[in-house]
C-alpha cells in the first residue's frame, strides 16, 4: 500500500496537470469563437465564387482560359495537406493522416506522380519520418508551412494558390486537392478531400449553354478576374475550416482530459483517506492491544 | 417575370446586403449601369465606385472597392472584397487622403501597372472626397 505522502504527491501533480489542460481548454474556446466568426461570415463569399467559377467552366471553352484547362489524362496529383503544428487535439491529426496513409495505398496507384505541400508541421514531419514508401512511380515532396494561424492564413493562401495556378496552369500537375478538417461543430470535424483544379463544371439546374452571359468589359477579362480568385478562396476557406476544426478539436480533447482528471482525482482522495482510515484503525489497534496486555499482566 | 431583383453583396468578412429590391445602379469597368428585373444574364467586372439600390422607394448607398456583379434569373450577385457605408466616412479625413494621393501621383515616375494601381486609389479617394 502506497505511504499517504506519496498520494497526497500523487494527487497534487495531477491537479496541477487539471489546471493546465483546463487553461488549455479556456484557450482554446476563446480561440475557437473568434475564428469560427471568420469562418462563418467567409464561407458564403467562398461558395459564391465558386458557383461562379463552375458555372463558367461550363459555359466556356477550355481552350480560353489555362486555369480551365481540362487534361484527357490525369498523371500528376498534387495534394495539399492541412494539418495542426501542435498535438493536444484528440484525433484531430491522426485521423487526417491515416485516410491520407489509406489514399496513397489504394487511388494514388491512378497516378504517375504524386507531390505534396504541407501546412502544419504534424502532416510534414509524419511523411518525412516515415519516408512514405508509396506504390506510384514518383513521391514527390513539396512546399512546407509552419505556423498558419488565424491571423496570417490570407497572405498564406494567396501564395499558396498562386504557385498552384501556375503549376496546373503550364501543365506541371494535371490534378489538384485539398486535403483537410471541414468545421462542423466543436464536437465533429469532418475529414474531407476536395478537388479544386481542374474546374468541374457544373450545370445549374434548368440551365443550358445556350444562354450565354454577356460579358463586361470581356469574356477574358472576366476569365482573368474569377480563376484564381476561385483558387485562392477555396485554398483560404480550407486553411479557415482546418484552423476552426483545430480550435475545436482542442477544446473538446481539453474538456475531456480535464473531466478524466478529475475523475483520477475522485479515485485517489478515496485512497487517501481509506489509506488514512486503514492507518487509525491500526494504530488504535495497537493500543487497545498494548493497554490489554498490560491489564492481564498486572492481573496476574 | 418577377417584378423584384433579388440583391447579395458578399464580402470575405460579411453578407452586407440579402434583400429583394427593385433596381441595382454599379460601377462597371466600362462605366456606370443600371439592373431592372428581367435583365438577361450578365457578368462583369466592378471598378472601384458607389453600389445604389433602390427600394420601395428609399434609396441606399454603399462605396465599393471593385469585384464582381453577376446578374441571373433577377439574382444579382456582388463578390467585393471590400464595402464602405458612405454615412461613416469623415469628409475632412477623406479629403485630406485624395490630397495625398495626389501628391503622390505628382511626383510619379513607376511602371505602367504602379501607374495603375495609383489611379485606382485616386479614384477610390475620389468617391470618398464625394467628388468622384
Amino acid at each position: 500500500m502506497p505511504s499517504l505522502r506519496q498520494i497526497r504527491r500523487k494527487i497534487s501533480s495531477v491537479k496541477g496537470t487539471r489546471r493546465i489542460m483546463s487553461a488549455m481548454k479556456l484557450i482554446s474556446a476563446v480561440k475557437l469563437q473568434r475564428v469560427q466568426g471568420l469562418l462563418l461570415a467567409f464561407r458564403p463569399y467562398s461558395d459564391a465564387f465558386s458557383e461562379i467559377a463552375k458555372d463558367l467552366a461550363f459555359r466556356c471553352d477550355p481552350k480560353w482560359h489555362p486555369l480551365l484547362r481540362r487534361p484527357q489524362e490525369r498523371k500528376k496529383l498534387h495534394v495539399v495537406f492541412m494539418t495542426s503544428d501542435r498535438g493536444l487535439c484528440g484525433s484531430f491529426n491522426s485521423n487526417l493522416i491515416r485516410r491520407m496513409e489509406t489514399f496513397l495505398v489504394i487511388d494514388a496507384k491512378a497516378y504517375e506522380q504524386v507531390s505534396f505541400r504541407f501546412v502544419g508541421k504534424r502532416g510534414r514531419d509524419h511523411f518525412r519520418r516515415q519516408k512514405v514508401q508509396v506504390q506510384v512511380g514518383e513521391f514527390v515532396t513539396a512546399k512546407s508551412y509552419i505556423g498558419v494561424n488565424e491571423r496570417n492564413f490570407g497572405p498564406v493562401a494567396k501564395e499558396i494558390s498562386s504557385d498552384l495556378s501556375r503549376e496546373f496552369a503550364q501543365g506541371e500537375v494535371d490534378e489538384v486537392i485539398l486535403v483537410y478538417n471541414y468545421f462542423k461543430s466543436a464536437l465533429s470535424q469532418v475529414i474531407t478531400f476536395e478537388r479544386i483544379l481542374p474546374i468541374e463544371p457544373e450545370e445549374r439546374l434548368g440551365d443550358s449553354r445556350a444562354i450565354d452571359y454577356i460579358y463586361e468589359p470581356d469574356r477574358e477579362g472576366v476569365l482573368n478576374f474569377v480563376l484564381p480568385r476561385y483558387v485562392e478562396t477555396r485554398v483560404e476557406r480550407a486553411l479557415l475550416e482546418s484552423i476552426t476544426s483545430e480550435h475545436g478539436a482542442r477544446m473538446t480533447a481539453m474538456e475531456n482530459a480535464t473531466r478524466n482528471a478529475d475523475e483520477v482525482i475522485r479515485k485517489l482522495t478515496l485512497l487517501f483517506n481509506k489509506t488514512r482510515q486503514a492507518l487509525i484503525t491500526k494504530e488504535l489497534m495497537d493500543i487497545v492491544n498494548g493497554t490489554e496486555a498490560l491489564r492481564k499482566g498486572g492481573v496476574d | 417575370m418577377a417584378d423584384k431583383l433579388w440583391l447579395r453583396v458578399i464580402t470575405p468578412s460579411s453578407l452586407v446586403v440579402d434583400e429583394e429590391v427593385d433596381e441595382v445602379l454599379a460601377p462597371g469597368e466600362l462605366g456606370e449601369f443600371g439592373i431592372l428585373p428581367g435583365h438577361v444574364p450578365f457578368i462583369t467586372l466592378l471598378a472601384p465606385g458607389e453600389l445604389i439600390y433602390r427600394k420601395d422607394g428609399t434609396e441606399k448607398r454603399f462605396i465599393l472597392l471593385g469585384g464582381i456583379l453577376e446578374v441571373k434569373d433577377d439574382k444579382v450577385k456582388v463578390l467585393t472584397e471590400f464595402v464602405e457605408d458612405p454615412s461613416s466616412i469623415d469628409p475632412a479625413v477623406a479629403r485630406k487622403e485624395l490630397e495625398a494621393v495626389m501628391e503622390e501621383l505628382k511626383g510619379f515616375g513607376g511602371s505602367s501597372k504602379e501607374l495603375k494601381e495609383l489611379t485606382r486609389k485616386l479614384k477610390l479617394a475620389q468617391i470618398r472626397a464625394g467628388i468622384g
